[in-house]
């Protein structure tokens, strides 16, 4: 289904469509908040930006270092070339250990590789424990956001899944009393798990260590609970030194939420005695994207999810309309790197406003990403016939100034003199659930023209 | 075995690793971080005490008459599960470390005192690791988490924290700023959500 299809099938219900805005721009405005705050802000972006874009330049170099660190640390490092593999090989570490339950905290790229299902097919429980994520598991949904996986759910939505899972009582959408129900319902999975899978949000070449953040603390509770830890990540995760960090996580939360730092930033590094620790760097098509010079600085991304909280299109559309396991602008630039035909419609779902690059920690070129692809993909994948047509008939307009006057006077007519029914008539996308300006009197060239008569 | 030609397929290991060198761009230089444009002339204890504050966690001072486990004790006196990895907690540890099989049985643990080496400014982070922890789970299991930390060891910023941990060994450390939260329902800031549900930070 193409984004626009799906937005219109979320937009049919206004007053949602007008509380997922809010609640967006809610988080967007503290993410303002907190960094107008910061000294030197836009040092710290151009900081995260060089950073990353060195560590791509040097990738294979930084990841082999990683990979020598983390194994004299005691840990086991996997590669995997695919989604397939990846599932493969963390299904096996989990059968090696006859594991049946396992508890997973945010990992945004189990999501992209479909662990979950996986898993399951062969008898394992796997249970996600941020809160969020329990959330759209229970209603057997994909996370509609990076960061606020259930921003698409009311508070009432959630009570009553609750009460169908987790036997809760009705509470009228309490979330004091729900987020404790679950506290209680995930205490009991995290001691029962027999392994811990997490994601991985910094990995560090010169120690070998990783770092996960969390709000919730559900990462470190299943990590030193149970006898066994594997976190995913992708090969983007690398930075090249600890002290970095400082960089990374001062962007990090504050564009996320607003909130200073995460409550929890753990740096795992070595594994607790007698247990066991794995690493599974992914590939997945991001050496593909490192390919592409235009797109290349999409794999900066440290996953805040500010670009979907400022875009008026996904506030208005919601991440599910995306289809993509990342959703909105920055979902945007990777899908199509992914699979260029499913994602075709993605990169039009922009104003190009340039918001979310204005907003983006890492200062990747989101917008003008949105507007290379559009350019890719009006070449490479069949565009709609009326698309096509206008485009056409547009182009002709714009190229000559006698006849954009023309066309223009009629317009300006047209808006001042036809009937509501006409100008708003059905195919007139523009005049969609909105009324159209009066059409003035005259063109702006006609009043330049006039203004240096009078003078 | 020389002149054999022996075919093998390449592992994702080398697949990935020479893919990312073949697509990899020229080599890009590592921009220098210049901490001073970052200062912001804040007062230290005053910035590190609000930041605790809007994440959801309290400052005091510890009292020179008692002992910070008397201190505690009447903060929490509903408490009956403690712990503190401080020396002389004495009478205030009702469980025993050693005694432990697994982890897991801290799980009714109410309030656990720890030490901390460093404390953020910016963020209102205290950063603890394997040497304050006899396990790691400890400051995520217990209801009630008290830090202790010495006012002069506050930093600015991130940037100045991470040279004083390079020169430790880490084998897990973990910064922690405030009481576990979430705002996953509708937006709304539930504080305690999986890990500590309160936070007090103790200057001395």
């Amino acid at each position: 289904m193409s984004h626009s299809k799906a937005a219109s099938i979320f937009n049919t219900d206004e007053k949602k469509v007008n509380w997922h805005d809010k609640a967006l721009w809610f988080v967007r405005h503290k993410r303002d908040k907190s960094v107008h705050a910061v000294e030197g802000w836009e040092n710290l972006r151009s900081l995260g930006h060089g950073i990353k874009a060195h560590t791509l330049s040097n990738l294979d170099h930084y990841l082999t270092e990683f990979e020598a660190n983390a194994i004299k640390n005691g840990v086991q490092v996997h590669w995997a070339a695919d989604a397939e593999e990846h599932n493969k090989i963390v299904h096996s570490i989990l059968k090696k250990h006859n594991a049946k339950k396992i508890v997973k905290s945010k990992s945004m790229l189990t999501e992209e590789c479909h662990l979950n299902p996986y898993l399951e097919a062969d008898g394992m429980e796997i249970i996600d424990t941020d809160l969020g994520e329990r959330i759209v598991q229970l209603a057997k949904e994909p996370p509609s956001h990076i960061v606020l996986p259930a921003i698409h759910k009311t508070k009432e939505e959630v009570d009553e899944l609750f009460q169908e899972h987790l036997g809760t009582k009705p509470c009228g959408g309490d979330p004091q009393y729900l987020t404790g129900e679950a506290r209680k319902h995930l205490r009991e999975k995290f001691m029962e798990a027999d392994a811990a899978i997490t994601g991985v949000n910094f990995a560090i070449a010169d120690t070998g260590g990783f770092v996960v953040c969390t709000n919730e603390g559900n990462a470190d509770m299943g990590a030193h609970l149970a006898p066994v830890h594997i976190a995913c990540m992708g090969i983007e995760k690398i930075i090249p030194k600890q002290e970095y960090l400082g960089v990374f996580l001062r962007l990090l939360a504050r564009s996320a939420t607003g909130q200073p730092i995460t409550t929890y930033s753990s740096h795992f590094k070595k594994p607790i005695e007698g247990n066991e620790m794995h690493i599974v760097i992914v590939d997945n098509g991001r050496t593909e994207q490192l390919s592409r010079p235009d797109f290349r600085a999409s794999l900066h991304c440290i996953r805040c999810g500010a670009c979907m909280n400022t875009c008026p299109i996904y506030r208005r559309s919601g991440g599910h309309s995306y289809d993509a396991t990342i959703p909105g602008p920055i979902g945007s630039i990777l899908s199509p790197g992914k699979d260029l035909k499913k994602h075709s419609t993605l990169p039009f779902a922009s104003t190009l406003c340039g918001s979310c690059s204005d907003v983006c920690p890492v200062k990747i070129d989101i917008h003008s990403q949105l507007y290379k692809w559009r350019q890719i993909i009006t070449k490479e994948t069949p565009q709609p016939l009326v698309k096509k047509a206008s485009m056409k008939m547009m182009g002709k307009v714009f190229s000559k100034p006698s006849q954009f006057e023309r066309v223009g006077k009629v317009a300006r007519w047209s808006l001042r003199n036809l009937p509501k029914s006409v100008i708003n008539s059905k195919p007139n996308v523009w005049g969609k659930e909105r009324d159209l300006p009066l059409g003035p009197k005259e063109s702006f060239d006609d009043w330049y023209k006039n203004r240096e008569k009078n003078d | 075995m020389i002149g054999i030609k022996t075919e093998k397929k390449m592992t994702s290991r080398e697949n990935i690793l020479s893919r990312a060198k073949a697509n990899k761009p020229d080599l890009l230089e590592l921009p220098v971080i210049n901490v001073e444009v970052f200062a912001d002339g804040k007062d230290l204890l005053e910035e590190f005490t609000k930041k605790v504050e809007v994440v959801g966690g309290n400052v005091v001072e510890q009292n020179v008459s008692e002992t910070i486990f008397s201190q505690v004790s009447k903060m929490y006196p509903d408490a009956k599960v403690n712990y503190a990895t401080l020396e002389g907690a004495g009478d205030f540890n009702t469980v025993s470390l050693e005694a432990l099989k697994k982890p897991h049985e801290l799980e009714n643990l109410d309030v656990l005192i720890l030490e901390s080496i460093l404390g953020v400014a910016e963020n209102g982070a205290v950063w603890l690791s394997d040497g304050q922890l006899p396990i790691r789970v400890l400051p995520f299991i217990t209801n009630h988490l008290v830090i202790v930390l010495k006012k002069e060891n506050i930093v600015p910023f991130l940037h100045q924290a991470y040279p004083i941990l390079a020169k430790k060994d880490n084998d897990f450390g973990v910064f922690i700023s405030g009481p576990s939260k979430t705002a996953d329902i509708e937006q709304s800031l539930v504080i305690g959500a999986h890990g500590a549900m309160t936070l007090t930070v103790v200057l001395k």
